[in-house]
């Protein structure tokens, strides 16, 4: 400006913008835009020379008062087609045209300026924009980082979102509530910034206020009233609320307050919430993730426990043949562990049973359940189990063979047992406490019972004519008759004394009526004696009689004895007399207690006795005596 | 919360430690800190973010000032114990092209004074 206004001819040149402010600061020419005027004040072409007498001329006079001279030159401004402002020269005469030149020059510098600055501006605005793009971008990665290093911590995933997601939209505070889902109320599980008692203090549900229109609505939106939200009470211009949604149902909210600027905080706008919904979106993608793992874990741990507390045996083989997995049935029956088992071919595992190696070979083929009772396999230290099994194909959702599952019972204890039990129990007895084992209580109780005593009569003057091993022949075939008479009846073996029974109904499981089984199993006995007679008769040996005692009353049950030797048997006065009834009974005869009459629902054939006395006992005893001969 | 939790002058170097969100107002309250001690005459300053992990672009550009304003008297601001997340934002928001950001506040200093 200095160099045009040295020029000669030119030191009265001005130059004036209609919108002065923004021009006169990007130029920093202030001091030469003193002239205050509207465009539309005057209307010229883009050069003028006007006449200081004519109608435009006394209009320009008014603004740049140029009364001493005859005319004046008008050059425009323009920028982007627009004019904006114009060079104002006082002339006496029409200006030569090196002087026209000069001042076109100086129109187009200006002009040049102008445009260059706009082009800055618009650049550090684009500078400006792109920066936040970039920090937009950053934080999505961010949050994507965030969620991807989380593996199933709530608390430690929603803390490190809030803050990246508050930092990246200028948020003043912000929290993230969750529902829980056993009262389905929704809690704070992370905040920031935020007082204790800005924190919602009241039941926060599903169905009222501001989460009842985030569930209605399903989408992030901006809150411009929040103190009429119990829950947005830190807020003091707007907020910004995203539902967190799995599946079809909202299961948290992500809350940020009011937006920091340079000048204080303001409002969040429609830019904010898109940012923000696109990373909720995530959030809700991420958590919907952590609840099917938690789910998943929860269904595994349950899987887990169930297969580890079976009995039975369980082995998953996949389609390559390799194991994937073993419970600790498996585990204990086999002998192996889970390092060198799992992955490994079970060629490998079950080297020591070819003939199971040959069941798994043929159950790969086959499309079927392979079944087999009693089977026997080596366990890694040679010892031999039996068991039951079953190898069961395992398809994918694809319906494609992806394995075959490899189940079975160890039938070694369970033998063991039952060949011990049996010895002295019906075998269903042996089954029902095998299946329901709290039934059985051997650490001492008291019960009562019904006790039978059968003694053969006469036995130690037969026995002293026959050989012994007639009367072990004798004896075990007797036996052998009478005990499967007393299990037919539920009786319970309680021990053979020489030649003398003693049988108990009602231990250890109780029947509907043991009194009455007792008594049933006693008659039986003299009809299954009969037949054994008949056989003794045909080989020559003698023939047996026998005599039946039974009382029902309280006895004392457990395991009783020595740590050397101790045995389940019972103990006290029913036993006693039951035993002393067995003694007064004569041969082909049952002679019962009042104990045993009043429980028996048909007590045909017994008839009343005269009260007897027996050792041990101060009174009477009443019986009754049925006859079998 | 969010606040100046420390104002030293070591070595000719003020160092400002702060606690909590870099915002608007611990972004004002550091600027304030600093202005003292820059009308004295110090003209170098250390902000300590150790106990701040977050920031926002307010705060970010209230230490652009600031470091406009030392740069009118030849000054620096440096940084030290930038959290990652702290660094990021101040690299895209172009701070890290006009001051240095150390490991720790002693080798801040060392290299200041």
């Amino acid at each position: 400006m200095d160099f045009i206004q040295d020029q000669p001819g030119l030191s009265n040149l001005q130059v004036s913008f209609f919108r002065k402010k923004t021009i006169i600061n990007s130029l920093s020419l202030s001091e030469f835009f003193d002239k205050n005027f509207s465009q539309n004040v005057i209307n010229f072409k883009s050069l003028d020379i006007v006449e200081r007498n004519n109608q435009k001329g006394k209009v320009l006079n008014s603004v740049f008062n140029f009364h001493s001279y005859s005319k004046a030159l008008l050059v425009d401004i323009v920028n982007k087609n627009k004019l904006i402002g114009v060079i104002f020269l006082p002339l006496e005469n029409n200006p030569p045209q090196n002087l026209l030149a000069l001042i076109l020059n100086f129109k187009n510098q200006i002009e040049c300026q102008i445009h260059i600055k706009n082009i800055d501006k618009k650049l550090s605005k684009s500078n400006k924009e792109l920066r936040n793009k970039l920090l937009e971008i950053e934080s999505l990665i961010d949050v994507t980082e965030i969620i991807n290093s989380q593996h199933g911590l709530k608390q430690n995933l929603f803390e490190n979102i809030l803050i990246t997601i508050l930092s990246i939209l200028n948020a003043s505070k912000g929290m993230v509530l969750l529902k829980d889902e056993k009262s389905g109320f929704f809690n704070v599980i992370s905040q920031f910034n935020i007082l204790k008692e800005e924190l919602p203090s009241k039941i926060i549900r599903i169905t009222k206020g501001l989460m009842k229109e985030l569930n209605e609505s399903k989408i992030s939106k901006i809150i411009e009233e929040p103190k009429k939200y119990e829950i947005l009470k830190a807020s003091q211009k707007n907020c910004i609320a995203s539902p967190i949604i799995t599946g079809k149902s909202v299961e948290g909210v992500l809350l940020l307050f009011d937006k920091e600027s340079r000048s204080g905080l303001i409002k969040f706008n429609q830019q904010d919430l898109r940012l923000f919904d696109s990373l909720s979106k995530k959030v809700s993608l991420a958590y919907d993730n952590i609840r099917l793992i938690d789910s998943l874990k929860t269904s595994n741990n349950l899987v887990d426990n169930i297969m580890s507390s079976i009995t039975t045996g369980i082995i998953m083989i996949n389609v390559l043949g390799e194991i994937e997995f073993v419970n600790h049935s498996a585990k204990k029956i086999f002998s192996i562990e889970q390092e060198g088992t799992l992955n490994n071919h079970y060629f490998m595992v079950f080297q020591n049973n070819p003939n199971l190696i040959s069941l798994l070979e043929a159950s790969e083929i086959k499309d079927e359940i392979i079944y087999e009772d009693n089977f026997k396999i080596e366990d890694s230290s040679q010892t031999i189990h039996e068991i039951n099994l079953t190898l069961s194909p395992v398809y994918n959702e694809d319906n494609e063979r992806s394995g075959v599952v490899f189940s079975f019972e160890d039938l070694s204890g369970i033998n063991k047992i039952k060949s011990t039990f049996k010895k002295y129990v019906s075998e269903n007895i042996v089954d029902e406490l095998l299946e329901n084992e709290n039934l059985l209580e051997l650490g001492g109780a008291q019960n009562e019972v019904c006790v039978l005593f059968s003694d053969i009569r006469g036995f130690t003057a037969l026995s002293e004519k026959m050989k012994p091993s007639e009367v072990v022949y004798l004896l075990n075939t007797y036996f052998e008759a009478m005990i499967d008479v007393v299990f037919s009846h539920n009786g319970t073996l309680d021990k053979i004394i020489g030649d003398e029974l003693m049988v108990l109904y009602g231990v250890p499981l109780k029947n509907k009526n043991d009194s009455q089984s007792a008594v049933n199993s006693a008659l039986s006995m003299f009809k299954a004696l009969e037949k054994f007679n008949e056989q003794m008769t045909n080989e020559n040996l003698p023939n047996l009689e026998i005599g039946i005692g039974i009382n029902y009353g309280k006895v004392v049950s457990g395991n009783i004895g020595s740590e050397r030797q101790m045995n389940y048997t019972v103990i006290g006065d029913a036993v006693n007399l039951a035993s002393r009834l067995c003694s007064h009974a004569k041969s082909g005869e049952v002679v019962i207690s009042k104990s045993v009459f009043e429980k028996l629902d048909s007590n045909r054939g017994f008839n009343p006795q005269k009260p007897i006395m027996v050792k041990g006992k101060s009174k009477e005893i009443e019986n009754w005596i049925y006859s079998a001969i | 919360m969010n606040k100046v939790t420390n104002i030293e002058l070591t070595g000719g170097v003020v160092v400002i430690s702060t606690e909590g969100y870099l915002n608007k107002d611990l972004g004002e309250e550091i600027q304030n800190a600093a202005q003292e001690h820059i009308s004295n005459g110090v003209n170098k300053v250390l902000i300590n973010l150790e106990r701040s992990n977050i920031v926002n672009s307010i705060g970010a550009s209230i230490l652009i000032e600031l470091i406009e304003q030392l740069q009118e008297s030849d000054g620096v601001l440096s940084f030290c114990n930038l959290a990652p997340i702290i660094e990021k934002t101040f690299k895209i928001m172009g701070l890290t092209k006009y001051c240095e950001s150390y490991a720790t506040q002693e080798e801040a200093i060392a290299a200041m004074s």
